[in-house]
């Protein structure tokens, strides 16, 4: 109702539960399959590609892909040190604490270094004259950093609405399903990006 | 009642069809009954339009050459939108998000399912996959059969795959928010008193099917992903020529579209579970069997895909292994279906529409199920791969099975929906109409299929004309059965029969409320009892309905 202020009725039922602490239960358990859904992408993209790899190893037509660039070691830092202050601005809004508007903020600010390095990732290999169409490890990892990237810019929307709402310091022991979902949902783009990464790494031997 | 702005309507006035008034009423509500009539109307009319393909394949089929008025790739469009329209427009979306929408949270004595703004979204991911669908067929059309297959589906000139197979992946995650929301719901939303063996068995079939949408959608989504790269930028795992498999595709595919198989058949089986017990007044069978068969079905229909396979050139032994499981899902299916007979043994049945469609359906989906054993085995299936044998099969279990169900239960649920009664005469009428059209049309194509016709082919050998006739004539049949069943129900609309709140005796918690519902759905919260324990209900000549014992105690025991 706050996302979206005019559109439903003013007597719509929101939630049919009767209380937060029942509200907030299902939520949490609304994300968890949420991300089982996504966990499932990335899974099946993973095992296809290594299906035909395995497979066809002998009609690769790639040769010896240079490893993955090195721009990808720092927005992986930089995805890990979101995580930690995802976490931290969680623990600060379940207390209710002024910190949480701080740490969204930070959590906001590397994400958007994340998503930059990736794009310079990209053009880097554009002007080595890699692009997808060269050969299926370029395939993958367009593929593999073009998914996950698609999931961290949706993210986007959810950290910005909670971070506005965090720099107001709205959320308190009673209220801080919208960072727990959001903080759910980031841990799990880092993980995601981790077995990503190291799936990149292993490919390019 | 809580909501403060409407205390001033009489309790007997408050439905939730006129709750609130205008068109923004209905597209913004978040009324899981008004968001389960839109997904009714969307669903039909996608069942209207999906319709009058079929009717011009059938019509084409009628001769075996070339005719003048559809020439061979508009019959290839023909009848791919017909599997496209039906498969994920109309039988995927149907039972859960049109009545699964409507009877689930009033079922299980809840306000609304769990997130409702979700629920009004995956409405709109429908809408939107829809207009996909449609602006494919405008952008030029799209001949890859509806299962999408590579290389073909990367190669072929037509320019309305791209814009389809995106449609499929929005529908695909319309899809997945339905089940998400009604697993939560029925996890989280059950009052006090409602156990998980208090289900109505809908629920059970709902919950099952949920877990295949949340589980196997995401494997299909990022698979039509993956072809829409493939086809945009030439390369991708699925294209031989870079190394890749194109068998790799059949694999993500069927590992959605065999469970899909249970996404369609499972909330069928719910309903007959419904239809059969109430109108027959009797104790379901075996109540905890036949719940937990929808589980093991779940389960069973992940470890199935490859027996689409067998001619594809997998291995051997992952041939006989995915036999072998196949067979074994016949076990819970049988299971389901002993029971129902069970419960109307000696049961108190009334033969009213809703009933009819309930024993067509056992019968058809008898014929279905054991159809699909000589298809699971394999040297029977290398013969009848890809004939008309195959189509037949998945008629009796998509349409004779899901759809019938789907028609019962909108019979079923009629009267709560809308307030309104149907005329049964021609209700009865509607249903002999489709169930003869059916078989005529459908049965006639095993024969056609045994006797070596393949599927999909535009011109065929004039032997098989006789079977081809016969088979359209069906179709024709069966199609004046369904506008007759249009009529009567719109009919009804304006001028039925107020319908009592519990018409058929059935005492599941929805047959308490009035009908149609209140936007609230109780007014006080009901007493939560065995779903299947007719002994109290008894009928009302002033209400001209049942009505539940006021001092009868609701018994706890299910079994
Ligand atoms: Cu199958």
């Amino acid at each position: 109702m706050r996302f979206f202020p005019r559109i439903f009725a003013a007597d719509a039922r929101v939630t049919p539960f009767d209380s937060d602490a029942a509200r907030f239960d299902a939520r949490r358990m609304g994300m968890w399959i949420f991300l089982v859904v996504l966990a499932l992408l990335f899974v099946s993209t993973i095992f296809g590609y290594l299906f035909v790899r395995v497979e066809n190893a002998s009609t690769w037509l790639d040769g010896n892909p240079p490893p993955p660039p090195t721009i990808l070691l720092y927005s992986t830092v930089a995805l890990l040190l979101s995580s930690w202050t995802m976490h931290l601005a969680l623990r600060a809004a379940e207390r209710g604490e002024r910190a949480q508007g701080k740490w969204m903020l930070a959590t906001l600010g590397l994400a958007l270094f994340f998503l930059t390095l990736q794009a310079f990732a990209w053009v880097q290999l554009i002007q080595e004259n890699l692009t997808i169409s060269t050969g299926l490890y370029a395939w993958m990892f367009y593929v593999f950093t073009g998914l996950h990237a698609v999931h961290v810019i949706g993210g986007l929307i959810p950290l910005l609405l909670t971070t506005a709402r965090a720099r107001r310091c709205e959320y308190g022991p009673n209220d801080f399903g919208g960072v727990l979902c959001t903080a759910m949902y980031w841990h799990f783009l880092d993980g995601a990006w981790i077995v990503l990464y190291l799936t990149l790494l292993l490919g390019s031997r | 009642m809580t909501t403060s702005s409407h205390t001033g309507h009489a309790q007997s006035t408050d439905n939730y069809l006129t709750f609130t008034r205008g068109i923004k009423s209905w597209m913004f509500t978040l009324d899981h009954k008004r968001i389960g009539v839109m997904y009714l109307v969307s669903v039909l009319a996608s069942f209207f339009v999906g319709g009058l393909f079929a009717l011009i394949v059938r019509t084409k089929l009628l001769t075996p050459g070339e005719v003048s008025w559809i020439d061979a790739d508009q019959y290839n469009q023909a009848f791919t939108l017909h599997g496209a329209i039906m498969v994920f427009l109309v039988i995927i979306p149907s039972i859960p998000g049109a009545l699964g929408n409507f009877v689930l949270p009033i079922m299980l004595g809840a306000k609304d399912v769990a997130f409702p703004r979700l629920n009004l979204f995956s409405y709109y991911l429908w809408v939107t996959g829809a207009f996909l669908s449609v602006y494919a067929l405008l952008a030029g059309g799209f001949d890859t059969g509806w299962t999408f297959y590579t290389p073909y589906s990367t190669t072929t000139e037509t320019a309305g795959v791209i814009p389809v197979v995106m449609g499929v992946f929005v529908l695909g995650f319309s899809s997945i928010f339905t089940g998400l929301n009604f697993v939560v719901t029925i996890h989280k939303l059950r009052p006090p008193g409602m156990t998980w063996f208090r289900m109505p068995l809908l629920l059970w079939a709902l919950y099952a099917t949920a877990l295949i949408q949340v589980l196997a959608t995401p494997v299909l989504g990022i698979t039509l992903l993956l072809l829409i790269i493939e086809r945009a930028f030439g390369i991708g795992i699925f294209d031989p020529g870079m190394g890749g498999d194109p068998v790799l595709f059949q694999h993500f595919f069927w590992f959605y579209s065999h469970p899909a198989v249970y996404i369609m058949i499972l909330p069928g089986m719910g309903i007959i579970s419904e239809i059969i017990a109430v109108h027959s007044h009797r104790q379901i069978f075996g109540y905890k069997y036949v719940a937990f068969s929808s589980i093991a079905i779940a389960i069973f229909s992940f470890l199935v895909w490859g027996h689409h396979m067998f001619t594809s050139g997998q291995s051997e032994l992952m041939n006989v292994v995915f036999s072998f499981i196949t067979f074994s899902v016949a076990i819970p299916s049988a299971i389901k279906v002993f029971n129902w007979l069970a419960t109307l043994y000696k049961g108190a049945i009334v033969l009213n529409t809703a009933m009819l469609y309930g024993l067509a359906f056992m019968f058809l989906f008898t014929i279905g199920g054991l159809t699909g054993l000589p298809l699971g085995t394999l040297n029977v299936d290398i013969h009848l791969h890809d004939t008309y044998f195959v189509v037949a099969h998945f008629h009796y279990v998509m349409m004779g099975s899901a759809l019938i169900a789907m028609v019962g239960g909108i019979h079923h649920w009629w009267p709560k929906m809308f307030g309104v009664m149907f005329s049964e005469f021609w209700g009865r009428i509607g249903c002999t109409l489709v169930f003869v059209g059916f078989n005529v049309t459908f049965f006639t194509q095993f024969m056609l299929g045994s006797q070596g016709m393949p599927r999909r082919y535009y011109m065929y050998q004039p032997e098989f004309q006789t079977y081809h006739v016969i088979s359209t004539m069906g179709a024709y049949c069966m199609a004046l059965g369904f506008f007759v069943t249009a009529a009567y129900l719109l009919h009804s609309l304006f001028f039925g029969k107020k319908a009592p709140a519990n018409p058929w005796g059935g005492r599941s918690l929805e047959w308490q409320c009035t009908s149609p519902p209140p936007h609230d759905n109780f007014s006080t919260t009901p007493s939560v009892g065995n779903p299947y324990d007719f002994s109290d209900v008894r009928w009302n000549e002033a209400e001209q309905g049942y009505e539940i014992d006021p001092n009868a105690v609701p018994s706890k025991d299910t079994h």
